[in-house]
């Protein structure tokens, strides 16, 4: 009997149990589980809605082989058009314990892409895992999102980062580096050399809001098509994103002369014991035009400075985003945040070499939201 | 003269599998070409997609587990598709 995929619903839970169950038992990453209710937490289908999640099972006569979650959203494109294009995510597949299952990998793909033939992957963890080798292959277009930090209280970084201090030598060259003070004489250099370089700001003034209202619509009228692409960020998405009643997010207003020029949403990342006992604040999402992102992004790492984080991460594929974090004092390192773009959509960013910098991709638009926070 | 279906297919799959087609046969499969893994079937799916301009079903893609029970879909699909 051929594998069907069909909508999550209730019915399947127990399906899903025993799935993860099998999963586990085959030795894959505890991490891997596939969603337990067939309800989406966040985000779930609502009457009226553009911007919602929905999750699909591969069934084997009953039992589930595997699964996968689209949200979809409404984006804009340089042209001014708006299209509905799907975030295809936590895609899981038996075949990572039992190769007897090897294709239902490709037959979550092929559902997804029947049933949105614009679709994206976002994040991913780097081109060595099966899913973003699969879509090289297929011939998506693809791209590695800068990954920025910046560095507030050195010690703790040198002390903590576990990322860097893989070997005893360079446990030692931290450690070294973090008790003679020597680390924080480089990186509070770089720092400020980095800001001494930057050109000067105008004046802004940041609030903190408890949420997005109608002052954000303008600005994203105005704004939009300085991007190749970009989800919308109008107040009524923001609102379901970043909703008031979540407490995780600090959302920021920034204005220049009583003019809304910007916003951030900025909050805590989830512990990972790459970064040891660190606070790490992340910048979640901001919008501004290109030729604002400096106050915007300096808004954003001042307040996440101001609540004593020890180190702040930000992913933005926009070039000048990624020009005005450094800037800042942000340093760039190794990427594993993937941005792939199914073959329709790539059509739509022709050519693809020269838009991939001028895409608005965040951690918000990918795995960043909600589970990283 | 008119390639046929098979020949069709046939020639896809020679091209994405890396075989001559004169060792494609209605017998050909996932276990007999090496080349032809998951990701190669969805590629092979999508070629005949582009091909024939039709579109299969997750379903169907997993019927198609040799070059002739591809075939036979693929001539399904065209009968039935609208003039």
């Amino acid at each position: 009997m051929p594998i069907v995929i069909q909508p999550y619903r209730a019915e399947h839970e127990a399906a899903v149990k025993e799935f993860n169950l099998r999963l586990k038992a085959g030795g894959a990453d505890p991490d891997l589980v596939f969603f337990r209710s067939a309800q989406p937490r966040w985000l779930p289908p609502m009457e009226g809605s553009d911007l919602y999640q929905e999750f699909f099972v591969a069934l084997d006569d009953g039992v589930v082989r595997g699964g996968y979650a689209l949200k979809q959203q409404n984006f804009s494109f340089a042209d001014g058009s708006m299209r509905r294009v799907a975030y295809y995510h936590h895609p899981l597949s038996e075949g990572i314990v039992n190769k007897a299952y090897a294709v239902v990998g490709s037959l979550l793909l092929k559902h997804a892409m029947n049933r949105s033939p614009l679709l994206y992957c976002l994040g991913m963890n780097g081109y060595d895992r099966p899913l973003p080798k699969m879509l090289v292959r297929l011939g998506w277009a693809h791209c590695l999102v800068p990954f920025y930090f910046s560095i507030v209280q050195p010690y703790r970084f040198l002390r903590e980062m576990q990322a860097l201090r893989g070997s005893s030598g360079r446990r030692l060259l931290m450690d070294f580096a973090a008790l003679s003070g020597t680390g924080w004489a480089a990186t509070r250099t770089l720092r400020a050399w980095r800001r001494f370089r930057a050109p000067g700001i105008k004046p802004f003034t940041v609030e903190k809001v408890d949420e997005f209202s109608a002052w954000v619509d303008p600005l994203w009228q105005e704004t939009r098509s300085a991007y190749a692409m970009t989800a919308v960020r109008d107040s009524a998405t923001l609102r379901t994103l970043y909703a008031a009643s979540d407490q995780h997010f600090t959302r920021l207003r920034i204005r220049r002369n009583g003019s809304d020029i910007g916003w951030a949403v900025v909050g805590e990342r989830r512990k990972d014991e790459k970064y040891g006992a660190m606070r790490v604040g992340s910048i979640v999402d901001c919008w501004a035009s290109p030729e604002d992102a400096l106050p915007v992004l300096r808004a954003a790492a001042d307040a996440l400075e101001q609540s004593g984080y020890d180190l702040i991460v930000s992913n933005q594929s926009h070039h000048q985003w990624g020009r005005a974090l450094e800037q800042c004092g942000f340093l760039q390192a190794d990427s594993n945040f993937i941005f792939a773009a199914s073959k329709g959509l790539a059509a739509l960013l022709q050519p693809f070499d020269k838009n991939q910098s001028l895409l608005h991709f965040t951690r918000a638009d990918g795995d960043g939201l909600p589970r990283n926070f | 003269m008119t390639p046929t279906i098979f020949e069709q297919v046939q020639r896809i799959a020679s091209d994405l599998f890396g075989v001559p087609g004169d060792q494609i046969t209605r017998e050909s499969s996932t276990e007999s070409i090496e080349a032809w893994d998951s990701t190669q079937h969805l590629n092979f799916v999508l070629a005949l997609e582009e091909k024939f301009n039709i579109q299969f079903s997750p379903e169907e893609m997993d019927q198609m587990r040799n070059i002739g029970s591809t075939v036979k879909l693929v001539e399904r699909k065209l009968q039935n598709s609208p003039r």
